[in-house]
């Protein structure tokens, strides 16, 4: 009976570890909805003035001046290969903190933070939607009314860009 | 053993003191030798040590108390003139110098270890034991025997030395070379074979050894700490006033903003507000520039290592070198002085191992046997320029020239259609040396390279003038701040690119039907030369707004002796910028050098003349 008590409990605590919520931002590109931990988003801008950086991948859309640092600005559409639209009103700039540095990704609108659990996190499907990069799928979160992406930024611009940028540099 | 001091300001304090003293005292030691026996800088050279001897030993740091203690003994009888100062002398000083500094800079680094010390000391001891067989009235030649028999490898080279050296009037000179031969042949205690009054003699206590092992040459040279700053207290209060007049013109908008809210003497207000605008910028200048002068240092800071270096390698080369400092009062950011110590111990080691000759040379080509060196500073305009001259055999073209044939680093062709100036620029290619081997000291060929990148990585640029025989001279031309530049900024198709101004040798409006192709490269004639243009617009892929009017303009740029014309669709104006970087992601883009923040807050890149004016000669202008 003891020893039964004591796996129960066990048991419950694995249960608390993976239960602890984590907060995500939600934003959309198409119809999809994208999440990514809150904890690696600074802020969110809307759409200033970008200055274009010559000899850059096509997907660096270029710099902004955010109050007096210098920051490169990606596009996540033509990252993932989207069919690209026109900036309206609700084209945000999601300011985020990747490998120390600050970089902004233009998305088509943020919605919203959410809560969730560590254990709602699924692995992503072995087939990817859209084509977006398996590497920077971390996870689905399939909730009863809606299926969120969970993106790992940091990995878009991960090495082989940073190699291709270099290369492109020589 | 790691470090345990409860007083940390105290050790801080230590620090920064010893740090500034021994610096200092590298340049006072070499200063000694030239001038032997100045008291008064004797006298400054033992306070030195003999305050870091103090403070150690308060602080308990046992190594470095034994080794100053000895150092400061052996002072003590050169400052008394129980010993006179010699070459070899002061090569012992100066390593226990070196190994004082590698101690201090365990203590720095927080973690002592067990050096090895009595390597050094030995060689310190001798130089005090000979005090008790020495009689004062012997002079100089005791000290010279005395070292000479400890290094009877040396003695040869004695003669010369002792020439300098004040003779006492029982001791010729000839007697100082009997001296030297005989303390070689019998190696007995020098003064047992002269004639000078010698009453008892003591053999030295301590036989002299060779060190164990020499300490590393490198681990003691530097010190210096950048992390911390020492500003004068005035500029401090200064900047102080300059900040209050900044906050009183803030005040002042404020008070003209809610003005003009309430609708307040709306009919003053252009012109309050164009006052205020001038106030503002006068301020903000003058901010601008107090902080500015907060990071000047003084370039001495890294000429005064240079005394003992050139010391050293021309002892190692065999040459006479004679080194001249000027303008070492000259201010540059600390930023820009950080960078160059390193291409300047480069140019200086060319000067001195591939420049000057050595004295038979030098008086075989009826020179002067010691060769002179200059090192210079001085600001024009708002660059700082910096030389290295010397009087040796200059560089010869044709030496290199074939040299970097040998090397495969040209080509038969290209080296035909060189000028004599593209060719002394062939030294800075890496892989090129004249040397056949490689020696510690140089021949890789890696110096000239790194100077020309480093120089590069300022925003400076380097020239070279020589004329064979005569001798040459390396001219660093470098901005005065990294963070601040005049920029000129233009338009290119509704694009905003800045140029920095340093490059930048002048500007012309020109009908596009004026341009010449030339191997399907775009020229231009501009008066007698023919220069060779390009196109912005198509090095930074920008899409053309529609065809212009067929006139543009060109500004002409110029990286050392190379110019290049860059064709912009208008000129905006002049500016200062401050310089942003543009982050790691977007670090080394061809033809960017970085950022700025234009006045509507809008960012503008900042061209790199360098990388353009090479892209053009490396014949792909544009991607």
């Amino acid at each position: 009976m003891g020893n039964a008590l004591t796996i129960h409990r066990d048991q419950s605590n694995k249960e608390d570890v993976s239960g602890e919520l984590i907060q995500l931002v939600s934003f959309k590109l198409d119809e999809e909805e994208y999440g990514v931990d809150v904890l690696k988003v600074r802020e969110i801008i809307r759409m200033p003035s970008i200055t274009r950086v010559p000899n850059t991948p096509h997907y660096v859309e270029g710099v902004i001046n955010l109050r007096g640092k210098v920051i490169p600005i990606m596009s996540i559409r033509r990252r993932f290969g989207l069919s690209e639209v026109e900036n309206d009103k609700s084209t945000r700039i999601m300011v985020m903190d990747v490998d120390g540095e600050l970089m902004g990704f233009i998305v088509d609108s943020v919605s919203e933070v959410i809560r969730i659990a560590q254990h709602e996190i699924q692995p992503p499907p072995p087939v990817a939607t859209s084509g977006i990069d398996q590497e920077c799928m971390s996870g689905v979160i399939n909730q009863p009314e809606r299926l969120l992406i969970l993106l790992d930024l940091e990995k878009m611009s991960s090495k082989e860009d940073r190699k291709m940028l270099s290369n492109l540099s020589i | 053993m790691p470090l345990e001091i409860e007083d940390q300001e105290l050790l801080e304090g230590f620090l920064t003191e010893t740090t500034e003293l021994l610096e200092k005292l590298d340049d006072d030691l070499v200063t000694l030798e030239k001038s032997s026996g100045d008291p008064d800088l004797l006298n400054r050279i033992f306070r030195s040590i003999h305050t870091v001897k103090g403070a150690s030993s308060f602080l308990g740091f046992e190594l470095l108390v034994k080794v100053t203690h000895k150092t400061e003994d052996v002072l003590n009888r050169l400052r008394k003139g129980e010993l006179t100062v010699t070459p070899e002398i002061m090569d012992v000083i100066l390593e226990a110098v070196d190994l004082v500094k590698v101690l201090v800079n365990d203590i720095k680094s927080g973690d002592i270890l067990e050096r090895e010390i009595d390597g050094t000391i030995e060689k310190l001891i001798p130089l005090l034991s000979t005090s008790v067989v020495e009689t004062p009235p012997a002079g100089p030649a005791s000290p010279e025997g005395s070292t000479d028999a400890n290094k009877p490898v040396n003695a040869k080279g004695k003669k010369k030395k002792s020439e300098k050296v004040e003779p006492v009037p029982s001791v010729t000179e000839v007697d100082v070379s009997d001296v030297a031969v005989s303390a070689e042949s019998q190696l007995v205690p020098p003064q047992l074979a002269t004639q000078s009054p010698v009453k008892e003699t003591i053999p030295p206590a301590v036989p002299a050894k060779q060190p164990a092992k020499a300490i590393e040459s490198k681990g003691g040279e530097d010190l210096s700490d950048n992390t911390t700053v020492r500003v004068d207290v005035k500029r401090l209060d200064d900047l102080m006033n300059q900040v209050g007049e900044l906050v009183l013109e803030r005040n002042r908008m404020i008070q003209l903003n809610s003005n003009y809210q309430g609708e307040i003497s709306l009919d003053s207000f252009p012109e309050d507000f164009s006052k205020l605008t001038k106030r503002l910028n006068f301020v903000t200048s003058e901010l601008q520039m107090q902080v500015l002068k907060m990071r000047m240092i003084p370039v001495e800071k890294v000429f005064k290592k240079f005394p003992r270096i050139v010391r050293n390698l021309a002892r190692d080369l065999g040459k006479e070198v004679d080194l001249q400092l000027m303008g070492e009062e000259t201010e540059l950011d600390r930023s820009v002085v950080d960078e160059i110590g390193d291409p300047l111990i480069h140019l200086i080691r060319n000067a001195m191992d591939h420049g000057l000759e050595t004295p038979e040379e030098r008086l075989a080509s009826g020179k002067p046997r010691c060769g002179n060196l200059l090192l210079a500073a001085a600001h024009e305009g708002n660059q700082i320029i910096i030389s290295i001259k010397d009087d040796g055999k200059g560089l010869d073209p044709e030496k290199i020239g074939r040299k970097a044939l040998e090397k495969g680093l040209i080509t038969e062709e290209q080296l035909a259609g060189m000028m004599t100036r593209e060719i002394l620029d062939l030294i800075f290619l890496p892989g090129f040396s004249t040397k056949e081997k490689a020696s510690d000291l140089s021949g890789r060929g890696v110096g000239m390279d790194v100077v020309r990148t480093n120089i590069k990585k300022l925003n400076g640029i380097i020239d070279i003038k020589s004329e064979l025989g005569k001798g040459s001279e390396f001219i660093l031309k470098l901005p005065l701040t990294l963070a601040i530049i005049q920029s000129l900024l233009v338009e290119v198709e509704g694009e905003i690119y800045s140029i920095p101004l340093s490059a930048v040798l002048e500007t012309l409006r020109v009908e596009q039907k004026e341009f010449h192709s030339i191997g399907g490269k775009e020229m231009l004639k501009l008066r007698e030369i023919v220069l060779p243009l390009v196109r912005l617009e198509r090095v930074f892929s920008v899409k053309r707004k529609g065809e212009g009017d067929g006139s543009c303009y060109v500004v002409v740029v110029g990286v050392g002796e190379k110019r290049v014309g860059l064709i912009v669709t208008r000129l905006l104006g002049q500016q200062e910028v401050a310089i942003k970087s543009l982050g790691k992601y977007l670090a080394n883009l061809t033809g960017i050098a970085g950022s700025t923040i234009l006045g509507d807050g809008s960012v503008a890149l900042i061209v790199d003349p360098v990388s353009l004016v090479e892209g053009n000669e490396a014949g792909s202008p544009g991607r």
